[in-house]
């Protein structure tokens, strides 16, 4: 059986995380994915690892890996005018362009839209930039950290209360790429469907700046209806809401509902203390939590966290384990699921990856070939499908086109 | 002027609090018929929290939080002790493409619309479940709160300053990253659909789907055996990366004062000179604690301090212009204010969507994240009142009568 998306080809010229994660969302479900690289040094995220036995080689890249398996590799310099007459002729054949090229650097080599268009009418073009295509801000430069910070994210994260001296806090990782890659995933899917319909394409802008600013749960709100600010500093309205530490690690508490606490209660042996008036809602368990997190750290610390899990689930208290790494890979549900794949590559050798996101009834995800060497299918492509000859491939390759 | 991209696509949308109003709300910017099936007896929590219109609470439609994440959305509310409630329900999933829930595993077939009947109602139907922790395994009965799952998928134990435990993303990440993913599968699932003619049941499991988002924690252990550390702001490849004190806010808020950050990421030495020229101290650049990124990452404590009583004299907006004007990544640390009154690019790019609601008046909303050059998408119209387009919807759509609809209601089926 063919993924759902088997029929799709996809040229992507991406770096780092935002738009090759939105192909690699799509290359799981079957597109043919062709992603593009600067011709020597590749994408940056082959820089970034983490790295087997931490040696870093830019064909062992974690980072890298990870986001495109299931992608063939080109390599292509969009600075010479060879180099973008190249992608025209991919661009011809594909259904979706999608890239993260920054608006100055599209303005500086030329690279657009209505230039795609002319070779494909149909061509959906997706650009995942920082800020957008337009606006006062189009041409600021952004790492992860400044936009987590300027969506709005950083300002309701950090050391609260009890620690207003330290900063706002950003997630691990490169949340706003994968943020960016996903929201520009659903809208190019949005417009490849339109372009099903009516039998033409259209320039897609997908904004990293406005997908986290779409994501502040209540905290945006709070200014246009009640004018107030929320910062990292404010007072939880409910509690438990915490991580506290167990013997053998950290879990996080979490009782929204009165039957929750109660069930955290009975599970607790139903202490004395627990029949105190100052602890008898969870308005007021939030205004005492002083006192009730003294109680509540005394008892915690003496439970295994697997342990107390299952004990509250049981009565469906939705607690979870502050997961460790090593916690997720050994956790007997995700094995009982089949999350986690292997991955054999030819130069980083086989590991152990993050697998499907989701499990579809009727078509697969799956791991058809490890991430391309840099250039690996340069011949394959530019050779047997664009019909180049030898003597043009190496001419491009001595000229640093390819 | 053409269509929207999902103009005709009908979403039966059983979804509550945010992971499932998210995921329908990208399909509704797209211009799909997006009908929420709602109860009054048991309301979707988001209607009963704040934040209020100036604080006052009160009724089921005057949430920020519920009018955020169902724009563009329409209301249906049914009373499912009544069998008819059940009824209408399935003709609506009759004449729809797309069913969308996210309560636990299992609960949708309890309710009497599990995958198996509404294939039998409609064949080629697409359905999805974001659950806490999908459809199969042995925790596939565990509940699943927000807050609970940033902890679960392992970014809590990578987030955190240096030295301190495990923290949290701030908001429930989980949430919105599942609704987000589950949109696009959908549209992956009615791709497929349109080519072959075949719907198909989606199992989404919100912890997986956050995994996702942590390879770098996660390769880290498959690779090298090791828990990575937690390094707060910093970045192992990145010096100065971090936020960075300013003036507090001129203005009091309710009695308060609310300090201002800004954050700086230099990639390389390049971003560094250029950054140290912009404070007034060329001669840092080539001072041997900062000239190379491997110095400033030994140096990085005195490297922040230098940086933080530079930024601590000025705003936060001040600063951050002045590096972008040379060429420095930075920004705001953004607050909820500075985002909906202060930022110009978001006000010019048109972000904010204002749609006149009947209970809370016009109010400042996020719109859509992308623009698409032929087609249009847009917020239509702000969240539906609760039990809103019932009427509309059984008469204009499932061909009740007026009659029928009266006696549905009279019965109690209709909320």
């Amino acid at each position: 059986m063919a993924g759902a998306l088997s029929t799709l080809k996809i040229i992507e010229v991406g770096e780092m995380v935002s738009a090759p994660y939105a192909a690699k969302l799509m290359a799981d479900l079957g597109a043919e994915v062709i992603k593009v690289e600067r011709p020597v040094v590749g994408d940056r995220a082959r820089t970034r690892g983490p790295f087997p036995g931490d040696v870093p080689h830019p064909e062992k890249s974690g980072l890298f890996l990870y986001l495109n398996a299931n992608k063939l590799g080109v390599t292509l310099d969009l600075a010479q005018p060879a180099g973008m007459e190249l992608l025209e002729k991919l661009a011809a054949d594909a259904d979706v362009l999608i890239h993260n090229v920054a608006a100055a650097d599209m303005d500086r080599i030329g690279f657009t839209f209505a230039r795609m268009r002319k070779v494909n009418p149909r061509l959906v073009m997706t650009a995942i930039t920082p800020y957008g295509l337009t606006g006062p801000r189009r041409d600021w430069r952004a790492e992860d950290l400044t936009l987590w910070c300027a969506g709005g994210i950083c300002a309701i994260n950090g050391g609260g209360m009890d620690h207003p001296e330290m900063p706002p806090l950003k997630t691990f990782g490169n949340q706003s790429g994968f943020q960016g890659g996903v929201h520009g995933a659903v809208a190019t899917m949005g417009a490849v469907m339109a372009a099903m319909r009516d039998g033409e394409g259209q320039e897609v802008d997908v904004s990293i700046l406005e997908s986290l600013a779409s994501q502040l749960e209540l905290f945006f709100e709070y200014w246009p209806y009640m004018g107030l600010i929320a910062t990292r500093l404010g007072r939880k309205p409910i509690q438990p809401l915490e991580a506290m530490q167990c013997k053998d690690g950290w879990i996080y508490l979490c009782c929204v509902e009165e039957h929750q606490w109660r069930g955290f209660v009975e599970v607790m042996g139903n202490p004395e203390w627990a029949d105190e008036e100052i602890f008898n809602d969870r308005l007021k368990r939030a205004d005492n939590w002083e006192a009730l997190k003294i109680f509540l750290e005394e008892w915690v610390s003496q439970q295994t966290v697997l342990d107390l899990y299952r004990k509250v689930q049981a009565k469906r208290v939705p607690f979870a384990p502050v997961s460790t790494m090593g916690d997720l890979l050994n956790s007997e549900h995700l094995q009982a699921r089949g999350f986690f794949v292997e991955i054999a590559h030819p130069v980083a050798g086989t590991f152990k990856y993050p697998g499907a996101p989701l499990k579809f009834g009727a078509t697969p995800w799956e791991i058809r070939r490890p991430a391309p060497v840099l250039g690996q299918h340069n011949d394959e492509i530019y050779g047997q499908r664009l019909g180049l000859g030898a003597a043009r491939l190496a001419e491009f390759k001595r000229t640093g086109v390819i | 002027m053409p269509k929207l991209p999902l103009d005709g696509i009908r979403v039966a949308d059983f979804t509550w609090v945010w992971a499932g109003p998210y995921c329908t709300l990208q399909l509704a910017h797209m211009g799909a018929d997006v009908v929420r099936i709602e109860t009054r007896t048991r309301p979707c929590i988001t209607r009963v929290i704040p934040p209020w219109p100036e604080g006052k609470p009160g009724g089921l439609n005057r949430s920020g939080y519920f009018n955020q994440y169902n724009q563009g959305k329409r209301s249906l509310s049914l009373n499912f002790k009544d069998p008819a409630a059940h009824e209408v329900a399935l003709k609506l999933v009759a004449k729809s493409d797309v069913v969308v829930n996210n309560f636990a595993h299992g609960v949708m077939d309890k309710m009497g619309f599990g995958y198996e009947v509404l294939k039998k109602v409609k064949p080629d139907i697409i359905m999805i479940t974001l659950s806490g922790y999908g459809d199969t395994g042995p925790y596939r009965d565990y509940i699943a709160y927000g807050p609970a799952q940033v902890p679960l998928s392992g970014l809590s134990a990578l987030t955190g300053y240096k030295g301190w435990p495990p923290m949290h993303s701030g908001f429930s990440y989980a949430d919105p990253n599942a609704g987000v993913h589950g949109a696009f599968a959908l549209l992956a699932a009615l791709f497929h659909r349109k080519k072959t003619g075949e719907g198909q049941y989606i199992d989404m499991s919100q912890w997986e789907c956050a995994m996702g988002l942590l390879p770098e924690g996660i390769l880290e252990y498959t690779f090298n055996g090791r828990e990575p550390e937690r390094i707060g702001n910093a970045d192992p490849m990145m010096a100065p990366h971090g936020v960075f004190k300013c003036l507090d806010r001129p203005e009091k808020i309710m009695g308060l004062t609310v300090d201002q950050f800004v954050a700086i990421a230099c990639n390389d030495d390049l971003d560094w000179s250029r950054l140290a020229r912009a404070m007034g101290r060329a001669e840092l650049v080539s001072d041997p604690k900062f000239a190379t990124l491997q110095a400033r990452k030994a140096n990085e404590d005195e490297l922040e301090a230098l940086i933080n009583a530079w930024t601590g004299t000025q705003r936060a907006a001040d600063v951050a212009d002045a590096l972008q004007h040379a060429g420095v990544p930075a920004a705001v640390v953004a607050d909820n204010k500075y985002l909906a009154d202060e930022d110009p690019h978001l006000r010019e790019r048109g972000y904010w969507v204002y749609k006149e609601h009947p209970e809370v008046g016009t109010r400042q909303h996020a719109g859509v994240p992308w623009k698409m050059s032929r087609t249009p998408t847009e917020v239509r119209a702000a969240a539906p009142l609760i039990g809103q387009h019932t009427d509309e919807v059984l008469i204009g759509l499932l061909g009740y009568t007026v009659e029928q609809v009266a006696a549905l209601r009279a019965q109690g089926a209709l909320e």
